[in-house]
C-alpha cells in the first residue's frame, strides 16, 4: 500500500491533465493568429503552437461564438 | 474552417512522456497528437487506462530500496 501511495505521488508531480479543446485545420496563417490570440485575452488558453497552428483550450463555446461573429462579418 | 476536438492535455517530464508514447504504440488508442516535448493531446475516455498503464509501467522500473516481504519476484 504504502508503494502504491509513493507512485501516485510520482505520477501527481510528474504529470496534469486537462480536459479541454484542440484547435486545429485553419484555413491561414491570420486565422489561427486571430483565434489564438482572443483565446489568450479571454484566459483559456493553455497551450500553442505558432509552427504547427494548434493551439488547445479549456473552454470553447466564446471562441466558437467569436468564429461565427467573424464570419458573419465577412 | 477550424476544427475543435474534445480531448484531455497531458503535461509532463519528457521521461513521462516517452513513457506514454511507448504505451500508446503498442494500440495507438491513447494520444491524438504529439504537441512537443512536455504536452500530449490524448483522447479522454482512455485517461483512466492510461493512468493505470503507466502505474504499472513505474511500478515494473521502479524498485524500492528494500524489497517487500510479500514479493512473489524470483531473484
Amino acid at each position: 500500500v504504502v508503494d502504491q501511495i509513493r507512485l501516485w505521488q510520482l505520477e501527481n508531480e510528474r504529470m496534469s491533465t486537462q480536459a479541454g479543446f484542440l484547435f486545429k485545420d485553419f484555413d491561414s496563417v491570420e486565422e489561427y493568429t486571430a483565434l489564438s490570440s482572443y483565446a489568450e485575452e479571454i484566459g483559456v488558453l493553455e497551450w500553442k503552437s505558432d509552427k504547427k497552428g494548434l493551439f488547445f483550450v479549456s473552454k470553447y463555446e466564446q471562441i466558437r461564438d467569436y468564429l461565427k461573429s467573424r464570419k458573419s462579418a465577412k | 474552417m477550424p476544427r475543435a476536438v474534445r480531448g484531455v492535455l497531458i503535461t509532463c517530464e519528457p521521461a513521462i512522456k516517452s513513457i506514454i508514447v511507448h504505451l500508446d504504440s503498442e494500440n495507438h488508442d491513447i494520444i491524438i497528437e504529439d504537441l512537443d516535448e512536455t504536452h500530449l493531446f490524448v483522447k479522454e475516455n482512455m485517461i483512466q487506462v492510461l493512468k493505470a498503464k503507466l502505474e504499472e509501467h513505474l511500478k515494473e522500473t521502479y524498485r524500492p530500496e528494500e524489497p517487500l516481504q510479500d514479493s512473489d519476484k524470483e531473484y
